[in-house]
């Protein structure tokens, strides 16, 4: 806090200033948006950006983040207290880049201020040429206001602002270097507003489609919906999608090569609104939804019927989980209607090999075309607490009890009896297909900040500002003496080559005759003027 | 010549480059221990021979699995050499007084790339689906010259603070108050002294010199880093509908873009130019790395192709 130390006593005739909270605050408004806060800041960005990636964060992989909380329990909470799961979406995280993008909103009112008045008065004058560091002077016979008017044309041609004060010529170029920096700058507020309007307004979700069946876009058909804040579900575009047909590939080495669905997209009459195949990096776009192939996996059709032939479980897909490794799949077969109540867990091979197709030390594997496919049952029998919230792809063994003491090996086609004489039939195979479904209002107006971002960056970090200042004077009879002197205000290392190379064009412009002297290039710029040469501006 | 056969050249290639990486900075590290000039030019001849190699390496593969060869961390080490030995080489054109830093240069390119060739080394093979765009050509090839670029420049700030060190602890005392030639013996005196007792370090380009470069060389990776930031996004629009998800490879990446903002911010403040901007500039080496290596292969993401 300043504290004025003038008694009040001392000015009389004015009523005693106070120390002034005003001049306190103008004062930390000053610090605040000086550079040294900026930087600062950045730091601190980066260190908080940090902690984003050291712990799983909900938005990225909320799994994990459920693994966490069950490998720590007592620390999990406090973290989650503290946002370390949501940094990014975290207030603390929100505080530290408003502050940043305020310091640079209240960095760039001055900056524009400064850079409107320079634009608007001359080039200033130069004084005394001689005590400049970096010069350049020749002599010539042309006369004075021949070389000068030599100088206006060279210096123009190089896209130098111009003004003459008193016979000296001044000259200005590399204004950009500024009015780019600063449309960096305003282009990351146009990158965040952009941001923000997508996060508010868009939406993503995930939906599976089994091969033939047609799939309605609506909230309920999602398997996991995030909306922006201010996005209704009765916001989402009306169509549907069918899914005609899924192909996958690979390569001989058994890596994945290609996925694609074919997907029809129609209106809710059913009218077809376009067909296409749809696999990585090659998504269809709805009514302004973008619908991308996401993951994929194998549907069994098994039918459950007792001893007698009596069907206990009407032939139903089976939704099974994929393990992008194996490309074996997993599923579970719930048979309530029996008593006890049997549980199928059910196992599926692509393509079942056994021994010697297999690598050394293993009797069976997989191959992941869908060259033999092979369902693998095992039959529990017990309580299977279907009343209680579970996954469908397990089944939930505590009060199961395993039903018989060999699994089931069941191709296409055909059927398997248990031991408890209940006969299994893998009636037919089929796949799904997932899709990221995501509409983002906000990509158009994140593509011309990015844009302007890049056309700003580029010109703020290598024009280099510049005045030249020229005089001619004569020297001696039919002599003119052309003095050039220049200040660089960043790149000083390569302006004194610049500058000799300026006044060799206008010797040459202003026509001269007699041959030049030996330049005198003022002093040679030593390693000091080159550690200050290269300033950057904020 | 088969994809296998190119395959197996290019194999031979990368350790024919790392090789006559390994001579060129011997003989760049001896030309800056004893001076010798010859060693220099020697140097720079088998460090051209290795980038040829280099270059030869990256085609082969190329040419062996159809695609551009920067499909997986191996094939990225072998780019990396490439762009950090051309960098230094276009250094050396336009300042030759600094060709005895290739023993800095040299040596980094080639960790990276013996790293690539023990530890990350795959078999050729074709891209898995979620890679098979034309932005990897357009994206990855930003990422590793940006990355090589910006790393070229932290080795410059790491050699700065030494030299700048060295300098400060050189910096004679304040000449004693006595007439003007006594002055002028006792500056020779210790000149001499110092000559006498000059380690090798002395040798390095002048601190300011250092910092220029290392400036110049930030200054050129870091819009090629943005751009490679962007080109990212826009891929990741088109392959996951969205241009950004703090996946930990995008989290690192944009670590590395505000460090690197930060140096740059450092230069023109008062306080920062110098020591505290090249601390930056390590700070910001630090996190390339991390996200090359800790993220490739540790942390698990959208990204995690590159490892084995």
């Amino acid at each position: 806090m300043a504290v004025d130390v003038r008694p009040p006593a001392a000015r009389p005739d004015r009523p005693p200033r106070r120390p002034g909270l005003g001049d306190t605050l103008r004062q930390a408004w000053r610090e605040y948006r000086s550079m040294r806060t900026a930087l600062v800041l950045l730091v601190v960005l980066a260190a908080a950006s940090i902690l984003g990636s050291l712990f799983p964060q909900e938005g990225v992989s909320p799994q994990r983040v459920d693994q966490y909380f069950a490998d720590h329990p007592a620390l999990a909470p406090v973290l989650e207290r503290l946002g370390l799961f949501d940094v990014f979406g975290s207030a603390w995280y929100m505080a530290i880049y408003l502050a940043l993008l305020g310091a640079l909103v209240a960095c760039l009112v001055p900056r524009t201020r400064a850079l409107v008045r320079v634009l608007r008065s001359r080039p200033p004058r130069g004084g005394d040429l001689a005590r400049y560091r970096t010069r350049a002077t020749f002599e010539t016979s042309a006369p004075p206001d021949e070389a000068m008017a030599a100088a206006r044309r060279v210096l123009r041609r190089h896209r130098f602002r111009l003004a003459t004060h008193d016979g000296q010529l001044a000259a200005e170029k590399g204004y950009l270097r500024e009015a780019a920096s600063m449309l960096f700058h305003v282009s990351l507020l146009v990158l965040l507003v952009g941001l923000a309007y997508g996060k508010g307004y868009g939406y993503r979700g995930q939906a599976a489609i089994v091969e033939g069946e047609t799939w309605a876009n609506a909230r309920v058909g999602y398997d996991s919906f995030s909306p922006g804040r201010f996005f209704g579900p009765e916001r989402l575009a009306p169509f549907q999608l069918r899914l005609d047909d899924f192909t996958n590939s690979f390569y001989a080495n058994n890596t994945p090569r290609a996925f694609v669905s074919r997907l029809t997209a129609l209106d809710l009459d059913g009218r077809q609104l376009q067909s296409q195949p749809v696999a990585p990096n090659r998504p269809m776009t709805v009514d302004g939804v973008r619908v991308f192939q996401s993951d994929y996996g194998y549907v069994p059709v098994v039918r459950v019927q007792d001893r007698n032939g009596r069907e206990l479980l009407a032939p139903q897909e089976v939704l099974t989980l994929r393990d992008p490794a194996s490309e074996v799949s997993n599923g579970a077969v719930k048979v309530t209607r029996s008593t006890p109540q049997v549980g199928l867990q059910v196992v599926l091979f692509t393509g079942l090999r056994t021994a010697p197709d297999c690598p050394p030390g293993m009797d069976f594997c997989n191959d992941p075309r869908l060259s033999r496919p092979v369902l693998v049952v095992l039959a529990y029998q017990g309580d299977l607490q279907a009343d209680r919230a579970q996954s469908v792809f397990s089944l939930d063994h505590s009060r199961l009890r395993p039903l018989g003491d060999r699994p089931l090996l069941l191709g296409p086609g055909q059927s398997g009896r248990l031991a408890n004489g209940m006969v299994v039939s893998f009636t037919d195979l089929k796949q799904y297909s997932v899709f990221t479904l995501a509409r983002d209002p906000g990509v158009p107006v994140v593509a011309v900040g990015a844009a302007l971002l890049l056309c700003g960056l580029v010109p703020s970090l290598y024009v280099t500002r510049r005045r030249v200042w020229v005089r001619a004077v004569p020297a001696g009879p039919g002599t003119t003496r052309v003095e050039l002197a220049g200040l660089a205000l960043q790149g000083k290392a390569a302006f004194e080559g610049e500058l000799a190379r300026l006044a060799a064009q206008v010797e040459r412009g202003s026509g001269g005759l007699t041959p030049s002297p030996p330049e005198d290039r003022g002093t040679l710029n030593g390693a000091k003027d080159r550690a200050a040469a290269e300033e950057t501006r904020p | 010549m088969t994809p296998g056969d190119l395959a197996t050249t290019s194999d031979t290639l990368v350790w024919l480059a790392v090789l006559s990486y390994v001579v060129a900075a011997t003989l760049f590290g001896l030309e800056f221990a004893y001076r010798p000039r010859w060693l220099g030019v020697a140097g720079l001849a088998v460090t051209v021979a290795g980038l040829a190699a280099n270059v030869g390496a990256a085609t082969t593969r190329g040419l062996a699995v159809h695609r551009v060869p920067w499909g997986n961390m191996y094939e990225f080490s072998i780019i990396v050499g490439i762009i950090t030995v051309t960098g230094f080489l276009v250094w050396v054109r336009r300042r030759p007084e600094i060709r005895p830093l290739g023993v800095f240069v040299l040596l980094p390119a080639v960790l990276a790339m013996g790293l690539g060739g023990l530890v990350f080394r795959v078999p050729a093979g074709p891209l898995v689906p979620a890679l098979n765009s034309r932005w990897i050509v357009i994206h990855v090839a930003a990422a590793i010259t940006g990355s090589s670029v910006l790393c070229l420049g932290a080795v410059f700030s790491i050699l700065y603070l030494v030299k700048d060190r060295v300098e400060r602890r050189r910096r004679p005392p304040a000449p004693p108050l006595v007439a003007g030639a006594a002055r002028t013996a006792d500056r020779v005196e210790v000149d001499q002294a110092v000559a006498r007792h000059a380690g090798v370090w002395d040798r390095l380009p002048s601190a300011d010199t250092l910092d220029h470069l290392a400036y110049r060389t930030i200054a050129f990776g870091f819009p090629i880093w943005t751009f490679a930031i962007i080109a990212g996004a826009i891929w990741a629009q088109s392959a996951w509908g969205r241009y950004w998800g703090w996946d930990p490879k995008e989290t690192w990446s944009f670590i590395s873009w505000t460090v690197f903002a930060a140096y740059l911010h450092a230069r023109a403040t008062a306080g920062w130019r110098g020591r505290r901007a090249a601390w930056l500039a390590i700070v910001g080496l630090a996190t390339l790395l991390f996200n090359f290596y800790a993220v490739n292969t540790v942390i698990v993401g959208l990204h995690s192709y590159g490892g084995r």
